[in-house]
């Protein structure tokens, strides 16, 4: 019988037992979306190329680790290439191993219905909208913490603001995402408990 | 040194956690709060999965050709990481003896009709739609058993799956949109390395049809294919052979009545 559609999870299985065909699948799935990631933060295609390249050949090489009751094949890839764009866009500064960081995105990917369901249900151009349509401030937390890789303690130092306030943009932008994106099932975030203290060290 | 946090910590961190924005010391912490934790994090984890929306929220790019090309280029010449634990490739199929047909019918004998009668009984027919499967994500999905139906209903696309129960572990017989059937399965028993488990469907006329070996997993849930589609068979059995053969000879393992 031929074969229309395997979803991810048949597509890891038969990675896991050395198909090549099912990884060119699920590269023809999702390579556009990695491409488009690491372009967003590399701005070039050549590097860009060779992240997505080197996040596929990941996949195949580590299939085995891969638990689907942890997280999807998609928000693996994305996360890999994301890492491994941030780590050369980070040259020169402090970063985590790309190694270590791909281990970790296997582990910490866990499936949340609440954004898999939102992420199903509108174009890309409706989620940049969503994104787009932060405040300003928010948006700019998002762009250095998500794009240009730096940790919320470091974008208070970019920005001018206490680290409090800076985590609090992102508390409040990723909140008002899942608002509007119809995520309602998640326990809501209460305005009065954004009034965070720095954490303590 | 890693430093503790509690619990207000952590949900307060749960933004900066979900879209990598933690030095390592903090993501660290934070993993090692949330393993030993027994709080919900309700918070924090309904910000997990938020990174997927931001990267979800560029515009795809579509690569050059020759980058496919030259994917399949290096994956030709790369090894798998624990790709001969995961699941381990049975020999080929012996020629049948008369040994292993007067073992087939006393095994068929297992089946039916005490045995079968019981599982028919305790069997359940898991409508394990998506709906159902995000339900239970909305957890942590704390058990194996939760696991296993929401890799069951990721690989059955809402369809109907199987019950399968035995004394190596327990499962799910499904099949996918395109119609191939798949045992998915959590935690099986280790098999001496001598032995495979081999799959059998059984229809109406009590004739066991081999439909696929394998050698165990390493993994927590596996999902093994089986060689043909569910439609004419009532019964789904796994048996421990040396080998692949055509008729079984031993007591079955792992049983399922398919059907209601």
């Amino acid at each position: 019988m031929e074969e229309r559609s395997p979803n991810d999870v048949l597509l890891a299985e038969r990675i896991r037992r050395g198909d090549r065909d099912a990884l060119g699948l699920l590269y023809d799935r999702y390579a556009a979306l990695a491409l488009g990631v690491a372009m967003r933060i590399v701005s070039d295609q050549p590097t860009a190329e060779d992240l997505v390249h080197d996040a596929f050949v990941t996949i195949w090489q580590k299939i085995a680790r891969f638990d689907a009751t942890r997280g999807s094949l998609r928000a693996w890839i994305v996360t890999i290439v994301r890492n491994r764009a941030i780590d050369r866009l980070r040259a020169g500064r402090p970063s985590v191993e790309v190694g270590e960081a791909d281990e970790r995105s296997l582990l910490s990917t866990g499936p949340n219905p609440t954004w898999a369901e939102a992420i199903a249900s509108v174009s890309a151009r409706q989620l940049r909208v969503a994104v787009e349509s932060l405040p300003t401030e928010q948006r700019e937390a998002i762009e250095l913490a998500y794009f240009r890789g730096h940790t919320y303690r470091e974008i208070a130092v970019l920005t001018g603001v206490p680290i409090g306030t800076a985590n609090g943009r992102l508390r409040l932008a990723i909140a008002k995402l899942r608002d509007a994106l119809g995520g309602t099932d998640a326990a809501p975030l209460r305005p009065e408990s954004l009034a965070i203290p720095e954490v303590d060290r | 040194m890693n430093e503790r946090l509690d619990c207000a910590a952590v949900d307060e961190l749960g933004a900066a956690y979900a879209i990598g924005a933690l030095d390592p010391t903090e993501r660290v912490a934070v993993d090692e709060h949330l393993a030993s934790c027994p709080q919900p994090h309700a918070e924090l984890r309904g910000m997990l999965g938020a990174d997927e929306a931001l990267a979800a929220s560029v515009e795809p790019m579509p690569p050059s050709p020759a980058l496919r090309d030259r994917l399949m280029a290096t994956i030709a010449t790369t090894p798998q990481e624990g790709a001969a634990a995961a699941i381990r490739p049975a020999p080929a199929a012996p020629e049948v003896t008369a040994s292993e047909r007067s073992w087939s019918d006393r095994w068929l004998g297992w089946l039916s009709p005490p045995l079968a009668r019981g599982l028919a009984a305790a069997a359940v027919v898991v409508a394990l739609a998506l709906g159902a499967w995000n339900v239970s994500l909305q957890g942590s999905l704390s058990s194996r058993d939760q696991q296993l139906q929401a890799v069951a209903a990721a690989v059955s696309g809402g369809q109907a799956a199987f019950r399968a129960s035995g004394s190596i572990g327990s499962g799910y017989v499904v099949e996918d949109g395109s119609g191939h059937a798949n045992l998915v399965v959590a935690d099986l028993a280790p098999l001496a390395t001598d032995r495979i488990y081999e799959l059998w469907l059984i229809g109406a006329d009590n004739a066991p049809i081999a439909v696929g070996t394998f050698g165990g997993s390493s993994a927590p849930v596996a999902v093994i294919p089986l060689e043909r589609g569910l439609g004419g068979f009532t019964t789904f059995a796994v048996t421990v052979e040396p080998q692949r053969v055509s008729a079984p000879t031993s007591k079955p393992v792992m049983v399922a009545t398919l059907g209601g």
